[in-house]
């Protein structure tokens, strides 16, 4: 044990002085988090709330393909905006490949499906005659679906954490689109990786991990408590 | 839409013809995700059982640590496991670092948090007064875990299939431990993200057509399931 400890020894001080890098690459990380994840919210979630509430043809099929996009391998979504992004591809006139702008792309792609197959999935998981009564009471569509979330909110928070999650710990995505150049588009996570497989500096590899454990530590903390609370609803709507 | 297309149209061509370094690519992909779930299942689900149906103190909290670990970042599982293999470590001896047994080592240690947390929550989600009935009728431990395990087999197959799902798309930990190393211990995932480094984007495509077809029948089994278990709603795990 005393190779592991006698790095972690190294690492910790790494963290407590405020090396420029952990501190620069604490905030990329974040801010990547946040605006892609405000970004999926923002178009994922009246998207999820439509599909969980309409009752339009083939609303099942579009959620059974909201489900299945969460599946989609993070490599493959970073290899196709890749392309898509080269100078000779069809946005290439853009020239955000290899950057932070195009990370910021490639994550916010991957933290649409989230958002919409979680809210759609927690807008389905509302009583049977919930929106039907307010639909017979004569509530509008806009009035459905601020019931439909505000009934719901868990459900959407728990997608929105989630999204928060992918984004803070994701690597294969943000590695092909940005090409993991040190100094100019690494995340928390990928300049782990680079730092291990490249330069072996594993001190400093530990206190990124170390950072990136904590940040992802509290958000599974909020998901354990709104499961927690989640609970609590359920067994209250049973017991009533 | 030139370069996608022509890129697409190459990596087809590498598909159709049975390229030899796509088809071992292939091979290894499925070695590491049916040892690796299947390692992770033996562990997991007998685990998973005890936390699920034990009436022992601290019971809650392995539940909550189980459910937290399927939000570890893989970076950080990959580092911590390579720093144990790494000469010097205390498992140093293993030999395990830039190996395919290390890659499958790694995979196995990532999909242990799948198959424990949804075997819990398959088995919490039983009928309250199931087990409680069979300990009445004198069932012994082994009895109530056969019946548990049958009552709560859609659950638990979700596990097993959000194992496999990883194994599949996942990358930093593999990289880590793996080193991602050419046509020897290399993933269809680990492949793309390789490929795609090396500007080789018609191989990277074609391992992505590749990936994408067997996380889409794993999808189609998995909502199958759902089926069966009267809509029990079911999400793979994020996957980074």
């Amino acid at each position: 044990m005393g190779f592991l400890w006698h790095q972690l020894r190294e690492a910790v001080p790494l963290i407590w002085s405020g090396h420029d890098d952990i501190m620069r690459l604490g905030w990329v990380s974040i801010r990547l988090a946040l605006v892609a994840t405000a970004i999926a919210s923002a178009i994922g979630i009246p998207l999820g709330c439509a599909i969980g509430i309409g009752r339009f043809r083939g609303r099942r099929v579009v959620h059974a393909i909201a489900n299945a996009s969460l599946a989609v391998p993070s490599v493959i979504v970073g290899v196709v905006v890749l392309i898509l992004l080269l100078p000779r591809g069809v946005l290439g006139g853009l020239r955000i490949e290899f950057t932070l702008t195009g990370v910021y792309v490639a994550q916010t792609l991957l933290a649409l499906p989230y958002t919409v197959a979680l809210t759609a999935a927690a807008v389905n998981a509302l009583p049977p005659g919930l929106l039907d009564q307010a639909r017979a009471l004569g509530a509008g569509r806009g009035q459905l679906s601020r019931l439909a979330l505000r009934e719901a909110r868990i459900g959407v928070l728990a997608a929105v954490i989630a999204a928060l999650g992918t984004a803070l710990s994701e690597v294969g995505a943000v590695v092909i689109v940005g090409g993991n150049i040190q100094n100019h588009d690494q995340t928390l996570a990928s300049a782990v990786l680079q730092q291990t497989t490249d330069y072996t500096d594993y001190p400093n590899a530990l206190a990124l991990a170390i950072v990136l454990l904590v940040l992802t530590g509290l958000l599974m903390a909020a998901l354990t408590v709104l499961g927690q609370r989640n609970d609590a609803l359920r067994l209250r709507l049973r017991t009533r | 839409m030139t370069l996608l297309w022509a890129e697409l149209r190459t990596a087809i061509s590498l598909i159709a013809h049975g390229d030899p370094y796509l088809m071992q690519v292939i091979g290894f992909t499925l070695q590491v995700a049916a040892i690796s779930t299947a390692v992770a299942s033996a562990i997991g689900i007998p685990l998973g059982l005890v936390i699920g149906l034990g009436r022992f103190r601290g019971r809650e909290a392995l539940r909550i640590l189980a459910n937290a670990s399927m939000g570890l970042p893989p970076v950080v599982v990959g580092l911590v496991l390579f720093l144990l293999f790494v000469p010097a470590g205390p498992l140093g001896s293993l030999h395990l670092n830039a190996t395919r047994t290390g890659v499958i080592v790694a995979q196995s240690v990532l999909a242990l948090p799948y198959t424990v947390a949804l075997t819990v929550a398959a088995v919490r989600a039983l009928p309250r007064g199931l087990p409680d009935q069979a300990r009445l009728l004198g069932a012994g431990r082994a009895q109530l875990a056969a019946l548990a395990l049958r009552e709560a087999r859609v659950g638990v197959m979700a596990g097993v299939i959000a194992a496999l799902a990883t194994a599949l798309s996942e990358v930093a930990a593999i990289v880590i431990v793996g080193g991602n190393v050419y046509g020897y211990d290399q993933t269809l995932a680990s492949a793309a993200l390789f490929a795609s480094n090396a500007a080789m984007y018609a191989e990277a495509l074609a391992v992505g057509i590749v990936l994408l077809a067997l996380i889409l029948l794993l999808v189609g089994g998995l909502s199958l399931l759902g089926q069966f278990g009267g809509g029990i709603r079911l999400r793979l795990g994020p996957a980074a």
